[in-house]
């Protein structure tokens, strides 16, 4: 395996980079059990958190991954003020670089940032979410949960995305990596929010009951990304609640046939899903949580040879 | 006694004719005196060896960016015009999105004035609402007036249809072309490439290729309502160029132009959110490409225009969303269509004379430039064995904001003559 300097997207993995991140993942996972959960493989690395957008989430589950594995971690808070004053993301990274840190984790509100940052830097960039583009740590926690799931082989199972696709970052790399494994996918979402480049591959449903008889293992709720909207996509909350949240009837439906709920976080109560669906015990968004860590661990782990390589340069 | 210069063993191109004719050229002064195999020089004369090099009337470019006033940091009139001579081309037509805006009479002499330091004729359009806003008409007849030959907003479409009916209906009795950038603005949103396959897997907002369709359909339906002659612009799909076919059958006065890279590039070629393929209009579909050259071939396409458009690498070196519309074309066009279309007989010399030189002047009411017993010595030597690499320093332009930055193709331009004088020999 050739050793790799970022992780941008999910297409640029092969498939035995996935294997060995999502294998390595596992015994990251096992020390969670333990008293003391941290080991020292990134003792004296820096790895610093560059988040253009709000994030608390995925900012803390890098800041726990990389602390787990005895880095240093550094927020670095970029103020409104300096973007206002026309700095340009490649300031900020020139800055970056002259504090020589191992790893930035960035996420931004623009698709392909990550990729300019990684032009520019020696060190290793972990896209975090950019824009609609892609996500793939979350893509790669998902089929690490779904993996934990189906006992470990994921091919031939079902998902189904449902929700606001077209603004969503997660829906495409979460997709591609299902597909990847061997899954079949499919959205439901209303026609306004179905990007119309969506992968021929991909089955796309206008109706949930359409939805239902297709028999997905998973349905994988999205966030509607109400701030994301300056031409309105649906007419109000109450009617997409209505058409294609998860109500508790088709909450019903779902129990009845056993499927999984996925969703990335943070919900929204009252639009995609209901209150209920939390305390369905097939609701695996915690474990996503849980497993965010382990494979975000992985992640940094799997790119360290890179940074070391480069030190033996030096 | 004036300068002899004899051009001798090229194969001169027309726009009439696909077969070139090989003869020798004796250029005197500022004309051609004699075409004929073998001329024997004269007393006093300089002998260029063209043996193997091909004579094509000099360029001509009707949609050019230059930037002045108020982004010489991007271009000049000056720079913009020795990069147009590096790349074979002795005319342009500026477009109006300057800082401010070339939208009165006041601007269209300062920058002609300014234009009188280049060693080509440079032209200018003018504005055709005030501050291309898209609200009050500018000062039309006070532009033309003072020089401009034709008028648009490019840039911007002008998207409330009666003050483009209006502008038609006024610019009409002046003569005046008015040019028009297709674009229905909300469609294109906050979009950065063509809405596709691509800008899907790249996240990326997309300008769907009906933003350009309805503007166009629209803007040749106002043209024919008001008898205007209306200029398309940079058109880049396949249905846009067949719905001009269809408003030419029917007669209506309209005029189209073709940019390069919109034959040659489409939105794969955007690949890892490389900016030096953002423009607007975006690169479209292969199958595009495909269109757009049948319709070049086919005559639907009246010019090809570059539509140059510099900008710094600061601007450009940005994510893909954030960066600048436009890449710079005067230098590369023409070893690009050699290298992509010409040698490999996709179309012959005499579409780009016709295409690239004949028809832009006489859109603007220019004479043409044949190679002709004589007519003004106003051509280049191509040398189609030799290369052009695009390296930093052989761009005579202040941008170098090309695809073919740093990339190699086949065909050079060797010399450039303009009235006789050569302005360029390499």
């Amino acid at each position: 395996m050739t050793p790799r300097k970022d992780l941008l997207d999910i297409q640029s993995l092969t498939d035995e980079e996935i294997d060995f991140i999502l294998s390595n993942a596992v015994p990251f996972k096992n020390l969670f059990k333990r008293s003391v959960k941290k080991v020292p493989t990134l003792r004296g690395r820096t790895v610093l958190t560059l988040f253009y957008e709000p994030s608390t989430r995925t900012r803390s589950s890098f800041e726990v991954a990389a602390s787990r594995l005895g880095a240093d971690v550094i927020n670095f808070t970029v103020s409104e003020s300096s973007v206002v004053k026309g700095e340009s993301v490649l300031d900020t990274v020139s800055t970056l670089e002259a504090m020589r840190t191992d790893f930035v984790v960035v996420r931004h509100g623009k698709s392909g940032i990550p990729n300019l940052i990684a032009k520019h830097t020696t060190a290793s960039v972990i896209n975090a979410g950019d824009g609609f583009h892609s996500h793939p740590t979350q893509a790669l926690l998902d089929v690490f949960t779904l993996k934990e799931v189906f006992g470990g082989d994921v091919r031939g199972a079902r998902i189904a995305f449902v929700g606001d696709i077209q603004h969503s970052r997660v829906a495409r790399s979460t997709n591609l990596l299902c597909r990847r494994m061997g899954m079949n996918t499919a959205m439901l979402a209303p026609g306004s929010m179905i990007p119309r480049d969506t992968p021929k591959e991909v089955a796309l449903f206008q109706h949930w009951d359409q939805l239902f008889a297709w028999k997905p293992d998973v349905i994988y709720l999205l966030r509607v990304q109400m701030e994301r909207q300056n031409v309105p996509f649906f007419p109000n909350i109450g009617e997409y609640h209505c058409i294609y949240g998860l109500t508790d009837a088709r909450l019903d439906e779902v129990k009845k046939s056993g499927t999984w709920v996925m969703h990335p976080g943070p919900v929204n109560r009252g639009v995609e899903l209901n209150d209920a669906v939390m305390n369905y015990e097939r609701c695996l968004i915690d474990q996503q949580v849980e497993n965010g860590i382990a494979v975000r661990m992985s992640v940094l782990y799997w790119l360290k040879p890179g940074s070391l390589i480069e030190e033996t340069k030096v | 006694m004036s300068k002899r210069r004899l051009f001798k063993g090229g194969d001169i191109a027309s726009e009439d004719n696909a077969k070139l004719a090989r003869a020798d050229v004796l250029v005197e002064g500022e004309r051609i005196t004699k075409i004929a195999p073998n001329i024997v020089a004269p007393q006093d004369c300089e002998v260029i060896d063209c043996t193997g090099k091909i004579l094509l009337p000099a360029l001509f470019d009707i949609h050019v960016h230059s930037r002045e006033p108020g982004q010489e940091q991007k271009e000049t009139i000056h720079s913009c015009s020795e990069a147009a001579i590096n790349g074979g081309v002795t005319g342009f037509v500026m477009m109006p999105n300057t800082v401010p805006a070339i939208d009165s009479a006041g601007v269209v002499k300062t920058v002609l004035e300014s234009a009188k330091n280049c060693r080509i004729p440079v032209f200018t359009t003018g504005a055709i609402t005030k501050g291309r806003e898209g609200k009050e008409l500018a000062a039309i007849g006070a532009m033309k007036a003072a020089g401009a030959v034709m008028i648009t907003d490019d840039g911007f479409p002008v998207s409330n249809p009666v003050v483009l009916r209006r502008a038609m209906e006024y610019a009409r009795d002046f003569g005046l072309i008015v040019a028009s950038h297709c674009e229905t603005m909300e469609l294109s949103g906050k979009g950065s490439m063509h809405e596709g396959s691509v800008s899907y897997s790249l996240g990326l907002e997309g300008i769907p290729a009906i933003s350009e369709e309805i503007c166009l359909d629209r803007d040749i339906r106002i043209g024919q309502y008001t008898g205007a002659h209306i200029h398309i612009q940079h058109v880049t799909t396949a249905r846009g160029m067949n719905t001009i076919r269809r408003f030419k059958e029917e007669g209506v006065k309209v005029t189209c132009e073709v940019a390069p890279h919109h034959l040659i590039f489409n939105h794969e070629d955007v690949g890892d959110y490389d900016t030096a393929y953002k423009m607007n209009p975006p690169l479209r579909t292969k199958e595009d490409n495909a269109a757009l050259l049948q319709g070049l071939i086919d005559g639907v396409f009246d010019v090809i225009a570059t539509d140059h458009a510099p900008h710094t690498p600061f601007e450009k070196n940005n994510d893909f969303a954030s960066a600048p519309f436009g890449i710079t074309g005067l230098e590369t066009a023409l070893p690009s269509l050699y290298h992509y279309f010409i040698a490999s007989g996709k179309f012959g010399w005499n579409v780009i004379v016709k295409r690239y030189s004949a028809e832009p002047r006489r859109i603007i009411g220019l004479k043409p430039v044949p190679i002709i017993e004589g007519g003004v010595a106003e051509f280049i030597v191509f040398n189609p064995n030799a290369t052009t690499t695009f390296t930093k320093e052989f761009m005579r332009s202040k941008s170098v904001n090309t695809p073919f930055l740093d990339k190699t193709l086949k065909g050079s331009v060797e010399v450039v003559v303009l009235n006789g004088e050569i302005l360029l020999s390499r």
